[in-house]
Parts: structure tokens; sequence; C-alpha cells
């Protein structure tokens, strides 16, 4: 340990930084309002962007025709799929 | 230069006893920062096991989908944990707080004073601070056991649930849910343990059972994805694309548990004799290490034999197995362990064939089996093997009678508000993805891209309950039309509107 180091004297000065005031301060609960804040509106978000894309991919697939109910009988074996028209 | 430093170290006069006194505690508590810091390093590779675990069992076109929800629960997760759940864990191990939001005041825990208070976001403790080396590490730690619990009912939901539902019901269960029962019953002033005795040290319950019984819940409002079962109910096989990329997961899972395991035990040789359970009873990471390597042993063991060789429950029966002998890890002794994963490696795959066939729950990886059942069947096991152990800081003999009120008080903690969460989510119509989208599969319509662009798309497989090899496309459509567009009803034939 090398005492001409100014530990304490500097850490106290780092410490003051980083905490934003210290605990229970007024810069912490504005901190912790705005990060909550952010939480709550991202979750919001995954939730709204979510419904535009499913609903966008879902009119799209009901427009295409591609799963209208096949007129056909279905009869499979272990290796091939034998598909017949009524 | 060398000499110089040297001559004025020798300079220096000898410290005094207070000095030492103040350096062994400072370099303990680096000790211990560090041993926690490493033990989340470690378990990051639950979340990366369990991503490659789900990615692979799912079809080819919902491998995205089913990763990033892995990715994202950290993104939820972790912010909500941070601003309220590490709350619930310092503030309430008597249950709802009685005294305003104060420690519990048991007698012997008295190093723990002052913690509820130091669980708040704008506590001291939950930031830079150069005087406190362990909170936030410990934190940390638990913070992964919240991810874990999320990826845990991950995998049972995969290919149909909505990205955004999930990460919803993974933060009521990585923050909410399953830390409240940590409280009640992995602390040393939880109400269970210091009144009851419950003993789940290394979490069969805590974290395993409780988020198998939520997932459950979950699965009933969920329903089972188009086309897993016939008209007559009984269950075909989807086959995952990847069954290699699943097993990897499942090796990475196993690796990130020593991780765990390690994390859930008490280490500040300047406070505490040794090391500790999470109940501050004397034990040894050797012995836990002893007890987890047993326990994957007795459940590959268990699982290869009662699932006849299928390598999916083979692996899974490691899990199971050392799920099945966690709660004991600190008491067991080596051969107890490695007899009882064996039953517990077994159990997993005599409960998930039920599951899946009897009861008609599509659990995509048998979660419910896996952690629900022998999380469970863990703590069960405590009370017939470890009954007498004292347990918590007032050494209560754990009991089978403590067990039982253990798992009483988190069947409902856990089932309920995974059920009713995932039942307002599904009023609202946003639990579930729309069919159309399902059949297509989830990767085009969440990110508008195959993720495998460069490798021909062969004709999907599905396994019918005879054990014939078919092409899905045909059995799909023609479930998707006879349950009327709703996959949540597995028999019916109405026609869709």
């Amino acid at each position: 340990m090398f005492d001409a180091f100014p530990f304490d004297e500097w850490s106290e000065d780092i410490a003051e930084f980083w905490t934003y005031g210290g605990e229970g301060s007024t810069g912490t609960y504005i901190m912790t309002a705005l990060g909550v804040a952010a939480m709550l509106i991202a979750l919001v978000g995954f939730v709204v962007l979510e419904q535009r894309k499913l609903r966008r991919q879902t009119e799209m697939l009901r427009a295409s025709g591609a799963l209208e109910r096949p007129n056909v009988v279905v009869a499979t074996t272990t290796t091939t799929t034998i598909i017949t028209s009524d | 230069m060398i000499s110089s430093l040297f001559s004025s170290w020798l300079a220096q006069a000898a410290p005094t006893a207070e000095e030492i006194q103040a350096q062994v505690t400072l370099d303990s508590q680096i000790l211990t920062e560090q041993f926690y810091f490493w033990t989340v390093v470690i378990m990051w590779l639950i979340h990366a096991g369990f991503m490659a675990y789900e990615a692979g069992a799912a079809r080819r076109k919902n491998v995205m989908s089913t990763a990033m929800k892995n990715i994202l629960t950290i993104a939820v997760v972790t912010p909500s944990f941070y601003y309220f759940g590490w709350y619930i864990y310092g503030c309430f191990e008597e249950g709802w707080p009685k005294d305003g939001h104060g420690s519990p005041t048991v007698e012997g825990l008295e190093v723990l004073a002052g913690f509820c208070q130091n669980t708040a976001p704008w506590a001291a403790q939950m930031g830079p601070n150069l005087q406190d080396h362990v909170s936030a590490v410990f934190f940390l730690a638990f913070l992964l056991f919240s991810w874990t619990t999320a990826s845990i009912m991950s995998g049972a939901l995969i290919e149909r649930v909505r990205l955004s539902a999930f990460l919803i019901l993974a933060v009521v269960l990585g923050s909410g849910v399953w830390i409240m029962d940590a409280a009640w019953g992995w602390s040393g002033g939880g109400w269970l343990v210091t009144r009851y005795g419950f003993h789940d040290s290394i979490a069969s319950l805590v974290v395993h059972g409780v988020a198998g019984a939520f997932t459950l819940g979950v699965l009933l409002n969920l329903g089972p994805r188009i086309g897993k079962y016939t008209v007559e109910g009984a269950a075909r096989t989807f086959r995952g694309h990847n069954t290699h990329l699943t097993l990897l997961g499942l090796m990475l899972i196993f690796t990130g548990f020593y991780g765990f395991y390690a994390a859930c035990l008490v280490i500040q040789s300047t406070v505490f004799p040794g090391w500790l359970n999470i109940y501050f009873s004397p034990t040894t990471l050797g012995a836990i290490a002893f007890v987890i390597t047993f326990g994957f042993a007795g459940g590959f063991t268990g699982g290869w034999f009662a699932s006849k060789g299928d390598p999916f429950w083979t692996l899974s029966g490691g899990l199971a197995g050392v799920i099945s002998v966690s709660a004991g890890a600190d008491v067991y002794h080596p051969s107890l362990a490695y007899l009882l994963s064996i039953s517990g490696g077994m159990l997993a795959v005599y409960a998930g064939t039920y599951i899946e066939k009897k009861l008609r729950v599509d659990d995509a990886v048998g979660a419910v089996a896996v952690h629900g059942v022998c999380g469970f069947y863990g703590v069960f096991l405590v009370g017939v093997f470890a009954g007498g152990y004292p347990t918590g800081i007032n050494n209560v003999e754990s009991s089978f009678g403590g067990q039982l009120m253990g798992m009483l008080a988190f069947l409902p903690l856990a089932f309920i508000p995974g059920y009713v969460v995932s039942w307002i989510l599904k009023k609202l119509n946003i639990l579930r993805v729309p069919a159309e989208v399902e059949l297509e599969g989830l990767d085009l319509a969440e990110f508008g891209q195959d993720f495998f662009p460069e490798f021909e798309r062969v004709p999907e497989i599905v396994i019918e309950p005879d054990g014939r090899e078919v092409d899905a496309a045909p059995v799909l459509l023609d479930a998707y039309w006879q349950t009327n567009g709703r996959a949540e009803t597995p028999v019916g034939t109405g026609e869709r509107s």
C-alpha cells in the first residue's frame, strides 16, 4: 500500500458523483422514476408493435387465399403424401 | 525503480492489529464480490443454453421468434427486478410487511438488519458504492435466477405465444411471483423457514417448481399448437428443426447450473465462519457439487431407461434429476442423490407423457414435468430423507409437514397468477398469435424473413399418433379449419366465420 495515493479523498469525490446525489436524494428518485417510466413504455411498445406486425401479416395471408379450405381428400403414407381431388 | 519501491515498502511501520483486521475484512469482501460476479458470468450460460435448447426444439419457421423470447427476457426482467422485484425479496419475508417496511426481527439475524431498506432502487446499495462490495453482486445473482424462471416458462409456450404476451408474463413471474416465494421460503427470515423449517436449499421448488406451476396456468389459457391433437384428442409430435442444437443447449444449461448452485450459497469469511446455505446453515461448496454431479448422472440414467433411449428425454432427465435433489443438495450423500435423481429422471418422462397425452396440455419442451413436477418432488423428498435436519438461523427441524406447508403455499402462489394474467391477456386477444400466422410461421410475421435463406425449404413433417411421418401442411390446414381457426379448441368441426 502506498500511503501517498489519495484513495480516500478521491473515492469520496467519485462516490458523490456516481450516485447522482446519494441515497434517497431527489436526483435518485428522479432517475428511478424515469427508469420505471421507460420500462413501462417499452412493455406497452412491445405489445403495440407486435400487434401491428401480426395484423398486417394476417390480413395479407387471408387476402392471398393461401389458407382457404382445401377441397381435397387427404390420404397419407409413411413416406409419401397423396392428394386427390373430390 | 524496483529497489526504490522495495525500500519505501520496508520503511513503512508495521501495521497494527486493527489495520490488519481492516485489510482482511476488505479482502474477504472483495473475494465475496468476485465469487458472485463469476457465478453470474457462468449463469449466463443457462440463458444461452435455454435459447439454443428452445430454438432447436422449434420448427424452422419459428426459430428466431423462439430465440428472441429468451433474449428479450433480459430486457424486461432486469429493470422490473431492479425496480420492484428485489424490494419484494428484501421486505416480504414475513409476508406482507406488518410494521411498515422493515427487515424481519428474527433472533440471530442481526447481520441482516436493514436489508429491506437496502433493496429499494434509491438505496445507496443499489448503485455504485465504494463502501459496499457485496450488495450489487448478490442482487445480480438473484437477477440471474429471475431470468431462469422466465426461461423455464419460455420453452413451454413456443410457436404460438405472442412475444409481447410472453414478456408481460416473464415480468410477473420473474419479478413478482418467484421472488415473493423466495422471500417466504428461500431466505434467512422467511416465515416458512423460521416457523416450519422449510428446506429447499438449491431451489427445487422456489425456482423450478414455481416456474412450472406458473407455466401450467398459462398453458391452460394458451392452448395447444394448431394440429397438435387429432379430432379424437390423440397427440401428434412436431419435430424440432435441430435436435443437436437442443442437446447443446441443454449441455450449456447444465454447465451454467454449477454457477447457479454456487450462487445459492453465502460466503463472507469475516462475518460467517464458512460456507452457508441460503438459510445460513453450514455447508460446503464440495457438498453441493457432489450432489449436482450425481444428480446429472442419475437423471440421465433414469431419463434414458424411462424413455427407452430417447435423446431429448435422456438429457431432460438429467435436468429433472438435478432438480429432484436440489432441495437437499447440502444434506444428501452422493449415493442418495444418485438414487433419488434416477427416480426424478424417470418421473419427468412419465409426467411429461401424462401431461401431453392424457391431460392434453401442449407443453412444447416438457417444462411442467421437468421443472414443475420434479421441483415439487424435490421438496417432498427432503421431507422424507432429511427430516430432522436443523434449518435456518433458529434451527427449526425440517419435517414432512414443513415441506408440505411450503408446497401448499407455493402451488397457488404460482399457479393462480399464471392463470389469471394469461386469462386477462387472452380476453384482450393479445396472448396468442393469429392462427394464420401460426400456420405460416412466426418468423415471417415478426421479422419478415426466413432465417435459413440459403437452405432449400423442405416440406414440414409431423408424426401422427400411430407413428407415421406425414406431410404437415394438409394436416395443419385441416386442423385449422376443423377448429374454426381457434387453435385453443383441439376438437371441433365448426366452420370458420
